[in-house]
């Protein structure tokens, strides 16, 4: 096992819970946190399905903030309102952050806000944060997710098909360019 | 941080923000969203120009979720 402990928010949920290969992230990890404030926000049947199977299995479980973590991100979201050009952290995702930084846990993010956040702001520039990008590039590496050599971008457009989610093409060609050379030196 | 490492900083993000939105643009189904009402219309727009899914959920009135479920319809793809 890579990792043991993540907290998703709300954002990477509701695209990764349409995944064909959603239960690979519990091959990852051992348990992932979803805080209540995100838990709440979640409402389609596909989403409330893939959480409540999995809050049984406990590859997920549910994490209860304490008001310290909520005044943090709540002084977060301020601090990220005062940087002009930047989209700004919202609640439910700076408390990810914050939870993330203070329990060591990977962040799992597809909102902008948080990730411009980590950029920008020193009091989470220490937090891991990871795209489904980020996820499926690990999942390769540890042969949880195996490539068609004859297709390596396959992986990819499944989960862009499945999410309408497009990665930013610089991320999309460089892990495009690891994936042929791992083909290579498999061969 | 320095006031140079900021720019590029902002620079950086900029740049992936004007990708995302040509992206966005081209994507994106014109006639689904000419045809919604205004407030729908409105925040479908914002998210095209902006990407940023919580203030557009709130212009349209909806949860972040129900209003992801209406990107897609309208096609206009999430980019990050």
């Amino acid at each position: 096992m890579l990792h043991e402990f993540a907290i998703a928010d709300t954002c990477f949920l509701i695209d990764w819970a349409r995944y064909r290969r959603r239960d690979i992230l519990f091959k990852l990890f051992k348990t992932v946190f979803v805080p209540e404030a995100v838990l709440r926000e979640v409402v389609s049947e596909n989403t409330i399905s893939w959480i409540s199977r999995w809050l049984a299995k406990g590859g997920l479980a549910l994490y209860t903030e304490d008001p310290s973590e909520i005044e943090e991100a709540r002084k977060l979201v301020e601090k990220s309102r005062r940087i002009p050009h930047i989209i700004p952290v919202d609640l439910p995702e700076a408390l990810c952050l914050i939870i993330g930084k203070r329990r060591n846990y990977i962040v799992l993010t597809e909102n902008r806000g948080a990730l411009m956040a980590v950029d920008f702001l020193e009091e989470v520039n220490n937090v891991t944060v990871w795209r489904s990008l980020e996820i499926l590039v690990k999942a390769i590496e540890k042969e949880i997710l195996s490539i068609d050599c004859n297709d390596p971008e396959k992986i990819l457009k499944e989960y862009m098909n499945d999410t309408l989610h497009i990665f930013p093409r610089r991320d999309y060609n460089r892990v495009v360019r690891w994936m042929h050379e791992l083909c290579q030196r498999r061969k | 941080m320095s006031a140079e490492k900021m720019s590029k900083k902002i620079q950086k993000w900029i740049e992936l923000e004007e990708e995302a939105k040509r992206i966005r643009r081209v994507m994106a189904d014109w006639n689904f969203i000419e045809k919604q009402p205004p407030r729908i219309k409105e925040a479908l727009k914002y998210y095209v120009e902006k990407g940023d899914i919580r203030r557009a959920s709130l212009l349209a009135g909806m949860n972040v979720e129900e209003f992801r479920e209406l990107l897609r319809k309208a096609k206009i793809p999430v980019i990050v």
